[in-house]
């Protein structure tokens, strides 16, 4: 059984508490908090509640690996003790700084939890077996609620831009990107792969308060797979204009990923996220900043 | 209807798809009197023109200028080959005969420039042929002009068309001959894949953009300024012995402001159960919208069913219909039509700076 520490807010803490009796070989022992919030609605008795300072010097002996879900400037921060302590890490979000935690031997995965959505590994799948063949065009449509904490657009761009790479194995040989005059909260980036694969992406974090959309295609050689919120809206009828509601896929990635974590550190399967990954992804959300800053073209030979 | 002339068509080709002729026969304004060609065309061309004829109970005139002598035309429908659109179009125009073409409008933007000159200088109305009545598309008109998602300020469409288009790519055996573009378009008339006619090739970007930069201009009112795309040919041999695009994607700069982009693919019969996912997106200063265009329709399986059958049937599509009352109201109020002269060429420019941005990698002006 592998003993697992949490660092995250107490929000998050509720949320992987909740996930428990879904992982196997598998525990939560030790939960350090980010912010003061209800502790007592987060893990319960499930496991010990200390601090971060006391999480790397005195609870040593009470977790086998750690789990940090936090904004970048603290995710690396702690993915670097991890890394010291020789603790196999699962870290989150990580951004420009993912290039300095150099992981070493010990177990360093990125979060990545957009890889795991179940309706993204449905379409990874049908790559992944061929059965849509070479893939050609990727088309993502994301947009997200104006918020009151706003993320960075580093953040908000990233997971999108991973996926790209990850679909196509390989990063883009040219980044074009767009963004509104009038809305800052929205860009479209435009990326070019070899042998003529394409994404285009949309990105929008405008839009009134409530619900999100998004929407990814992605077509191959042979068929072609439409992951898009869409699709799975149900009705609502409470008077006026029905309104739309999306069917949830509830925290499926989540204990996706912590399963392929837990998994391995027990030597049962290979990592699929790397930090090389993580640190291709944040170059090229770069490029689609350096496009849109520029106006021009970001190619491949031109990169610093 | 009482009152109102009921307006002579002439056929100019009829070639390829069908559906404009029979859009124009279908409605109470207007009526087909005569099929004409030129007579130096090819004998499949004038196969098909026989047929139509026959279908419609009208003579066939291997003569166009005598067929507009003669038959007192008001209007003429030009189905013909790609490269020759303007060039019928043009002779229509220059006889006063007001003009209803298929897309794409050319091949070279020289051509649309010349079309646009001579529909000024005639005075007449010329319709380019698009799907701008389509009951969504309507719907997303409707619902930006109404101010509900507030000033529009990104408008994006996928435009999949899942079928094929002869051989898959990477199917050509090493000693064969590279498939010859015209020979495999008069081929595919028999199953409606022949969109490219011609003997020019021509990528999809080129046979099927007019319709997504179509309800662009429709839901935005403005010109694409600049663009940035990228093509490939992914799925036909055909495409990839012409060396001419079936999928392609472009980054568009459009007036006011506006931002958006491009998708489009003809994706393989195989990729989506009827004929294709198209899709509007767009964003306002106050909101999103999401259409799906082929919308209303109706889902019926059974058992036997033929694979190539679609599945989901679309319903209450008065496209034609709309677009040839559109045309008569132009035409009696001297009016411009949904997508006239100039729209097509602007939206052809927005196709040939695509191609040339493909061509460079680097973002291209266009120029009206």
């Amino acid at each position: 059984m592998i003993r697992l520490a949490l660092i995250g807010s107490s929000e998050k803490a509720k949320i992987y508490a909740g996930l428990s009796t879904r992982l196997h070989r598998a525990t939560w022992t030790v939960f350090a908090p980010l912010d003061s919030g209800d502790l007592s609605k987060a893990f319960g008795s499930l496991a010990k509640v200390t601090t971060i300072d006391d999480l790397f010097s005195q609870k040593l002996d009470d977790f086998d690996a750690v789990v940090v879900d936090a904004d970048a400037d603290v995710a690396e921060r702690i993915a670097k003790e991890a890394m010291n302590l020789s603790k196999p890490a699962l870290v989150g979000m990580l951004g420009q700084g993912a290039e300095t935690i150099g992981a070493g031997n010990v177990l360093l995965m990125p979060a990545h939890p957009w890889r795991f959505i179940p309706s993204i590994q449905a379409v990874r799948r049908s790559v992944d077996t061929g059965k849509l063949g070479a893939p050609g065009l990727l088309r993502i449509h994301r947009w997200l609620p104006l918020s009151k904490i706003k993320s960075t657009i580093i953040e908000r761009i990233l997971p999108d831009i991973d996926l790209a790479c990850w679909f196509f194995n390989e990063v883009p040989d040219s980044v074009w990107s767009l963004q509104s005059a009038v809305n800052d909260d929205y860009i479209q980036f435009h990326l070019g792969f070899t042998n003529g694969g394409m994404a285009m992406i949309d990105l929008a974090a405008s839009l009134p308060s409530g619900g999100d959309y998004y929407s990814l295609t992605m077509i191959g050689e042979k068929g072609a797979a439409y992951a898009d919120d869409h699709h799975n809206m149900n009705l609502l009828y409470s008077g006026g204009q029905p309104s739309a509601i999306r069917s949830n896929q509830g925290h499926a990635e989540l204990v996706h990923q912590l399963q392929e974590f837990v998994d391995v550190i027990d030597g049962k399967y290979e990592q699929t996220v790397s930090l090389a990954d993580t640190i291709c992804a944040v170059q090229v959300v770069d490029q689609v900043l350096e496009s849109a800053n520029t106006r021009e073209v970001v190619k491949k030979e031109q990169r610093k | 209807m009482e009152g109102l002339k009921v307006l002579r068509c002439g056929v100019l080709s009829v070639v390829k798809h069908d559906y404009l002729p029979r859009a124009v026969a279908a409605h109470s304004r207007f009526e087909l009197v005569v099929v004409a060609d030129d007579a130096d065309q090819p004998d499949w061309v004038h196969e098909r023109n026989q047929l139509f004829a026959d279908e419609f109970s009208v003579p066939y005139i291997k003569n166009v200028a005598k067929a507009i002598a003669e038959y007192d035309l008001d209007l003429v429908a030009v189905s013909s080959q790609a490269e020759r659109h303007c060039e019928l179009a043009v002779r229509a125009a220059e006889e006063g005969l007001h003009v209803i073409a298929d897309k794409p409008m050319s091949t070279s933007l020289s051509e649309c420039d010349r079309l646009v000159d001579a529909v000024y200088k005639n005075d007449i109305k010329f319709l380019l042929w698009n799907r701008n009545y389509l009951p969504s598309v309507i719907q997303a008109k409707e619902a930006i002009d109404s101010g509900v998602i507030g000033e529009l300020q990104a408008v994006h469409v996928d435009f999949y068309f899942s079928k094929d288009a002869g051989p898959p790519k990477g199917t050509r055996k090493v000693n064969d001959p590279p498939i010859d573009w015209l020979e495999r378009q008069i081929e595919a008339h028999t199953d409606g894949s022949d969109g490219g006619v011609g003997v020019q090739p021509m990528g999809e970007l080129q046979i099927e953009g007019i319709y997504p930069l179509g309800y662009i201009h429709l839901l935005t009112g403005e010109n694409v300024h600049r663009v940035f795309a990228r093509t490939t040919s992914h799925f036909h041999q055909a495409n990839v012995d012409n060396n001419v695009d079936d999928l392609a994607s472009v980054s568009l700069e459009i007036g006011k402001g506006i931002v958006g982009s491009l998708c489009i693919g003809r994706i393989g019969a195989a990729s989506h159960p009827d004929i294709g996912e198209i899709k509007i997106h767009a964003i306002g200063s106050k909101g999103g919208l999401v259409i799906t265009e082929a919308r209303p329709e109706v889902s019926i399986y059974y058992r036997d069913q033929p694979l190539s059958e679609f599945k989901n049937e679309r319903i209450a599509n008065e496209n034609d219909f709309l677009l040839m009352d559109d045309f008569a109201r132009s035409i009696d109020t001297d009016s411009e039509p949904i997508l006239n002269a100039q729209n097509g060429r602007d939206i052809a420019a927005t196709v040939f700076a695509s191609l040339e941005s493909c061509k460079i990698g680097a973002p291209v002006e266009v120029f009206h």
